[in-house]
């Protein structure tokens, strides 16, 4: 059982964090536009303050437990994943269903050297099984190494 | 024409003219536009100018009926021995090529207008994409029935060619495919009544209350009111009887209401399936059925993921199901669940089963563990009581609605009951569900993908929930084992995947 690669909590911070900043500017804008009300509901920066807070908590903790949580395995047979902080999934893809492969890499993955292998099957929950965090190269080297399982009639 | 001709060449070019779709689709086509222009004529407030309708009409002159005719004359099609080639658009022109070894189903539909003039609307459904690749909209019914005898002809002459070479076209006649074809199921005219009498949907006696609802409070009428309305001379004792007591009248609209869902049933049963006819044609299932619109369906075989028998209480008390195919590829419109017998006994089904899949429905299913009952349970009160607490705030008697907890106490206990799995014979049986019962029958060589799960409840309970992917599965309603107890579950997925995995060893036969 493999962890993910550790730059991938960098990454999973940053994104967390710009989606709780701008929920943060918004509410602090409110929160400025409130400040001359007379008969506002809650003093000054309570709400801003609040989301700061919980933004800033969630951003630095949920990252690892995310990351503490991945696994995965590449067997023989077939791709393993094991990932969930709250609900607990494991999942076993065997080789000769899938159908198509990718690999993908956001701007901020590749500041980090990352990538994201993309498994397609015909399951329709399973339709993309993605598996996030690994070394470009890495992400490549796998691709390439399950492609030689895509059989033709994975239905 | 011509194009039809030419031998299977590795160059083929289009005649330069195609075919074009049959000269009535004009009317056909002006009449679907005609509700719009009526719409413009009758239902203009009154204040409305005259010269708005007018140029509303002059626009529908101009531009809509010129652009019918213009689609028409730009819209032409080729059958080649290779492909359906459609050419179509006025302002944007497109051109499709659809090979014909990607066709997988020819839909022949005809509404009650084409069915009149004598012509058909063809779907050309590919196992590509999800929606449907062609339309002919319209041919005539002999050039729509060409169309499919061409598909097919193809396609068996592939199945039968792929072992030899080419050179000997499996030839078929009309007569020779007749014979081929074996008769699965058909549908007699008291069964579908009977199946009618069986759809007892609580979304019609909703519809019908709410239809009621609307056309009573704008009228400001009250029950007594349409009491009095309906005092005839037969239904003098009645009224008079509904008057004097009002639960009496509640009860009566109750029954009414049933009455009206179980006949509406009866009727959309009558439309949907009259001349329900399932056979088998080589590798293939065909389905034709109903009244109004004629609808054909080809399902192949192979393309078969897994089987759903389904049922309500009153069918199970009385031993009718449902057969439902799960098929990858096509026909979202039904979450990929195709109706293959609509209504019959367990072993009608189970014997024409086997000509599909064979299965024989296991004896005992293993149960789930009994903890679900505490937390379904939990999960139904949580949601009467997010909906109880709310209303009670403004009117207190709703609190009377927590009376209905030892009900969902009982109907905790009935999911339970009716939830378990079975692993026979390289099948996977699930069923699940009390007022809609679903019967999953999965064969282990159609398993995609293998999951289990535990939330952060089910693990302190030590419980997972399994699920195995298959092609074509719904979103909503797929085959899922839900709180297993955890080590049972692991062990049972290692099972599955192993049942999966010998399957495809290189020595399976």
């Amino acid at each position: 059982m493999r962890p993910l690669d550790p730059a991938i909590k960098t990454v999973w911070m940053i994104k967390l964090a710009l989606g709780w900043g701008m929920l943060f500017f918004a509410v602090l804008i409110y929160d400025v536009f409130q400040l001359f009300d007379q008969d506002r509901w809650l003093p000054f920066g309570v709400m801003s303050g609040l989301v700061l807070l919980i933004g800033g908590t969630l951003t630095l903790v949920l990252p690892r437990l995310r990351y503490r949580f991945w696994r995965f395995d590449l067997r023989p047979e077939e791709l393993y994943l094991e990932r969930g902080i709250w609900n607990r999934v494991r999942t076993i893809v065997p080789l000769r269903r899938i159908q198509h492969l990718d690999v993908s890499q956001d701007v901020l993955e590749r500041n980090f050297g990352l990538g994201r292998l993309i498994v397609h099957t015909a399951g329709t929950r399973s339709s993309d099984v993605v598996l996030p965090g690994l070394r470009y190269e890495e992400a490549e080297r796998l691709r390439d190494e399950v492609k030689h399982y895509i059989t033709e009639d994975a239905v | 024409m011509e194009a039809l001709e030419g031998s299977v060449g590795p160059v083929e070019t289009l005649t330069p003219y195609g075919q074009r779709l049959h000269p009535l689709t004009l009317v056909q086509r002006v009449v679907k536009s005609l509700p719009a222009l009526f719409f413009i004529l009758f239902f203009r407030s009154s204040d409305t100018e005259n010269w708005i309708t007018l140029a509303f009409l002059l626009l529908y002159g101009v531009f809509a009926l010129p652009m019918i005719i213009l689609q028409y004359m730009r819209f032409q099609y080729w059958i080649t021995p290779r492909e359906v080639v459609i050419h179509s658009g006025v302002l944007t022109r497109r051109k499709r090529n659809i090979p014909l070894d990607r066709i997988q189903n020819i839909v022949i539909e005809r509404s009650l207008l084409p069915r009149l003039l004598g012509t058909a609307k063809v779907k050309i459904e590919t196992a590509g994409s999800k929606t449907t690749e062609g339309v002919l909209e319209y041919v005539s019914l002999d050039e729509a029935q060409r169309i499919r005898e061409i598909v097919r002809s193809y396609q068996r002459q592939r199945a039968t060619a792929a072992p030899a070479t080419l050179e000997a076209p499996a030839e078929h006649s009309p007569a020779a495919v007749e014979a081929m074809a074996q008769v699965l199921f058909t549908m007699t005219l008291p069964r579908i009544l009977l199946s009618g009498v069986f759809r007892f949907s609580m979304l019609y006696i909703a519809l019908i209350f709410s239809g009621l609802q609307t056309v009573m409070d704008p009228l400001n009428l009250t029950p007594e009111q349409i009491a009095e309305w309906l005092r005839g001379d037969g239904l003098l004792p009645f009224t008079d009887a509904a008057q004097s007591s009002p639960w009496l009248l509640g009860i009566f609209t109750v029954f009414a209401a049933m009455l009206l869902g179980w006949l509406t049933g009866i009727m959309i049963n009558l439309t949907k399936y009259y001349g329900f006819r399932l056979w088998l044609e080589g590798d293939k299932l065909h389905r034709r059925h109903g009244l109004l619109t004629v609808s054909e369906g080809t399902i192949p075989l192979k393309k078969v993921q897994s089987l759903i028998l389904r049922s309500n209480p009153l069918m199970r008390r009385f031993g009718w199901y449902r057969l439902e195919l799960q098929t990858m590829g096509y026909d979202v419109e039904k979450q990929g669940y195709q109706v293959a017998v609509p209504f019959a006994k367990k072993d009608e089904i189970l014997e024409l089963a086997s000509h599909i899949r064979p299965f024989a429905l296991p004896e005992t299913f293993a149960p789930v563990s009994k903890i679900t009952i505490r937390r379904t349970f939990i999960r139904y009160s949580m949601t009467l009581l997010v909906v109880l607490v709310p209303l009670a705030y403004y009117w207190q008697p709703a609190l009377w609605g927590l009376l209905t907890l030892p009900l969902l106490l009982y109907l905790a206990f009935l999911q339970y009951r009716n939830h378990g799995y079975a692993l026979h014979d390289d099948i996977l049986y699930i069923r699940r569900g009390v007022f809609q019962h679903y019967v999953w029958v999965v064969p282990v060589d159609k398993f995609q993908v293998f999951y289990t799960a535990g939330s952060f409840f089910q693990r302190r309970l030590g419980l997972r929930s399994l699920v195995i992917d298959t092609a074509g599965a719904g979103s909503f309603r797929f085959p899922q084992v839900v709180d297993v107890g955890a080590e049972t579950a692991e062990a049972f997925i290692e099972t599955l995947y192993g049942r999966f995995q010998s399957h495809f060893a290189p020595t399976a036969p």
